[in-house]
């Protein structure tokens, strides 16, 4: 995102890079399984073709398409984990991991733990979800504080292609279960395609737009609207540092609180229900370890708290915007 | 308790040798008394910790675990001091695990609940009724993959039959002929409740039609019976032909969990059950059959009395894990800073 | 009366497409339910038929991608 845009920039899609990710991971890694509903050629290469092609180049061996049975999937993606695969398993919709909480949370997060470290479940999980195109309650839920919540998993959630394509090449690498958390809009949104054999550490935020003046710490679909008003509060002579997070976990602390320590205020962004979500445990870090070095309090973005509307400009109601980001962003000047 | 028609390929008749029947009651004899050895130790408060008692079961392990080859994994469930030990859980490892000691399978992390130890297959133990299911698929799907002739068994329960992820695994398993086995050892109870108190279906293998997969129903007390639907099982998985659902009947003598006074079972059936109790059972067989003397089998008896005193001598003088080494490893691969 | 031919949301997450081809031409008189225009949504390529009848006004280029919702066209 900081790189500039020119005419011959390539440019890709979420879904795209997506795709370019798991073609290198199954280059890369011979160990490296495909799987989930519709994700192989003859079911169309997945409803958003972020597989296509693969089976055809991979195999069926490699790449296969499932009955709609997320426990199974899940399950199958445990097991061949601990055998020393390399599953990537979809969950085509994030709200259905509530179908195989108990393969998430139960098994692939804790058999390394529960084992005293004889097993490992190094499965990666990919799954879309996001508000904005009238999906509705049951299609729509960001729920990655939930398996933040769970000590094991590690979570992330790229804003953009290039990062798309980084993190989960780095996920499918990782030793550790990962959910990998797709935003349905962002697949397809354009941005600028990576380099062949581009990767993205886990663990470690960006810095979009550094700053003095205040930190604002987003991850996702925000990150375009907290890009915007950093920029546009740039020309009131307000210089804002803009975090993308990237990884929500392990999080990048270090960045985080570093970049806190110096402004002494911060706002944090994302597209999830507020209450009880990811900005409370990242304010309360703030709050807890920098307390003498705010000028006030921490702010947060999120969503209301309602399941997700269905009608327009209910669903417009209920997600951030813009104006919510100055507005904090602004509280924390007045305090 | 009629067996169902025996697998395809099956040579009806087909018995274990009298080597695979003593290896059995050495594997049966060990359980049964490392049961008893259990049961004492918890009740003197030496040890605290759930214990879910598979005495009574002795016989599907053994003759499943007679029938395996190394690297086959097995999955087993809470009920799962039988698989463990039939299948090479080592004593010390198991009763340290159990004892919370940093000795233990899983430096005392896991639990009994979690015994696990890939080295003899038992790659996952699980609590949670029914999800051993689906990750068995998984780790046949990468035999498959490898071509290795690896087979996977997963044990659980009657109970566990009507949890949805069943269903869901033997479609799937099904499906892309998966070299599993799934064993549902039904004891007639699930917890408190009578098997046909929960199930509508009269038999569990029945199910396997719904899933186009075999489907037996055996005497899992009988070693001899329990041994042939195994080995058929174990070989046709092994051979590539799919995956089997084998409901071994059995009984549990000692209530669901340790400290369960189980009233909801009726005192004439235990009393009856366990008149019929397969370890003795099978000893007076064997020596009837001249397999083995009254001198070999007092011997046999001597090893594994031994191996579980030293067993438990060994877990009770274990040092305990320090909070401060273990709690931050093996969350993740790297430490952490829990 | 007049009938605004608006372009419709086909599939998944979907809030612009691709209004591909015109297959009617600019001026032309058209019966409701005839296949109208083209658009391609990423998965197919699917004809959308008339709402209405009567002379077709286009009001949006081919082969252009616009919001779900636009006004591409009006029937008079």
């Amino acid at each position: 995102m900081n790189a500039a845009l020119t005419p011959e920039t390539p440019m890709i899609t979420g879904a795209q890079a997506t795709l370019m990710a798991l073609e290198e991971a199954m280059a890369l890694d011979p160990r490296v399984i495909v799987f989930g509903e519709d994700v192989a050629d003859p079911e169309g290469g997945g409803i958003l073709k972020a597989t296509k092609g693969l089976s055809s180049k991979f195999g069926s061996d490699r790449v296969k398409s499932t009955p709609i049975s997320e426990q199974a999937i899940l399950g199958a993606a445990v097991g061949l984990a601990i055998a020393g695969k390399r599953p990537v398993a979809e969950i085509m919709l994030m709200n259905f991991t509530t179908v195989a909480m108990d393969q998430i949370v139960n098994h692939a997060a804790k058999i390394r733990f529960m084992s005293g470290g004889q097993t490992g479940v190094p499965l990666t999980i990919r799954t879309m979800t996001g508000a904005g195109t009238g999906n509705g309650g049951q299609h729509s839920d960001m729920l990655e504080a939930w398996f933040a919540h769970v000590p094991g998993m590690k979570v992330v959630v790229p804003s953009n292609p290039a990062d798309q394509k980084g993190l989960l090449l780095s996920c499918i690498l990782d030793d550790d279960p990962c959910l990998f958390v797709e935003t349905t809009m962002l697949m397809r949104t354009k941005g600028p395609a990576p380099p062949p054999g581009y990767r993205v550490p886990l663990g470690k935020a960006a810095i979009v737009r550094p700053g003095s003046d205040v930190t604002l710490i987003g991850y996702g679909r925000p990150m375009f609207d907290v890009v915007a008003v950093a920029d546009k509060l740039r020309d009131e002579g307000i210089s804002v540092e803009a975090i993308d997070l990237r990884t929500i976990v392990p999080m990048d602390e270090e960045t985080v609180l570093g970049s806190v320590a110096k402004t002494g205020r911060a706002v944090v962004v994302h597209e999830a229900v507020k209450r009880f979500g990811v900005g409370a445990e990242i304010s309360s870090r703030i709050h807890e370890t920098l307390f003498d070095k705010l000028k006030a309090p921490v702010q947060r973005v999120g969503a209301k708290y309602t399941p997700v509307p269905f009608s327009r400009p209910l669903e417009q109601a209920f997600l951030w915007s813009a104006n919510d980001i100055e507005a904090a962003i602004r509280r924390t000047l007045r305090a | 308790m009629a067996s169902a028609e025996p697998n395809s390929g099956a040579a009806a008749g087909l018995l274990p040798a009298a080597d695979t029947l003593i290896a059995m009651y050495k594997k049966m004899f060990l359980i049964k008394h490392c049961d008893e050895q259990m049961r004492a130790t918890l009740r003197a408060g030496k040890i605290a910790a759930p214990y879910y008692s598979p005495r009574g079961q002795e016989v599907i392990s053994s003759a499943i675990a007679v029938n395996l080859r190394q690297g086959d994994y097995v999955i087993t469930i809470y009920r799962g001091l039988h698989d463990h030990l039939a299948t090479g859980v080592p004593p010390r490892e198991l009763w340290a695990e159990y004892a919370g000691r940093v000795t233990g399978s899983c430096k005392g992390k896991g639990g009994p609940m979690h015994i696990t130890h890939p080295a003899s297959g038992v790659v996952v133990t699980t609590g949670i009724v029914g999800s051993g299911m689906p990750i068995a698929n998984g780790l046949a799907w990468a035999s498959l993959i490898d071509k290795t002739g690896q087979v996977t068994i997963t044990n659980f329960g009657d109970g566990a039959a009507n949890i949805g992820a069943f269903h869901e695994s033997l479609n799937l398993a099904s499906l892309w002929k998966l070299p599993v086995v799934f064993v549902c050892q039904n004891n007639e109870y699930a917890e408190h409740t009578r098997f046909d108190g929960g199930t509508a279906i009269d038999s569990i293998a029945k199910r396997a039609a719904a899933y186009t997969m075999p489907g037996v129903r055996v005497n899992g007390n009988d070693p001899g019976e329990m041994w042939r639907a195994a080995a058929v099982a174990i070989e046709r998985a092994r051979s590539g032909e799919g995956p089997t659902l084998i409901e071994a009947m059995t009984y549990r003598f000692h209530g669901h969990n340790f400290g369960d006074p189980a009233e909801y079972i009726p005192k004439e059936e235990l009393a009856d059950r366990m008149a019929k109790d397969p370890v003795p059972a099978l000893r007076v067989s064997l020596l009837r059959a001249g397999h083995a003397t009254e001198a070999d089998l007092v011997a046999i008896e001597k090893e594994v009395t031994d191996t579980i005193a030293d067993a438990v001598e060994f877990a009770l003088a274990s040092p305990w894990p320090d909070p401060k080494v273990e709690m931050g490893r093996d969350v993740y691969a790297m430490e952490i800073q829990p | 009366m007049t009938t605004e031919i608006l372009l419709p949301q086909l599939g998944f997450g979907v809030d612009e497409c691709v209004l591909q081809e015109w297959l009617v031409q600019d001026g032309a008189e058209v019966t409701a339910g005839q296949p109208l225009f083209s658009v391609e949504t990423g998965k197919a390529v699917q004809e959308i038929e008339a709402p209405a009848s009567g002379r077709l006004s286009i009001l949006r280029a081919s082969e252009q991608t616009y919001p779900i919702g636009t006004v591409v066209g009006l029937l008079k």
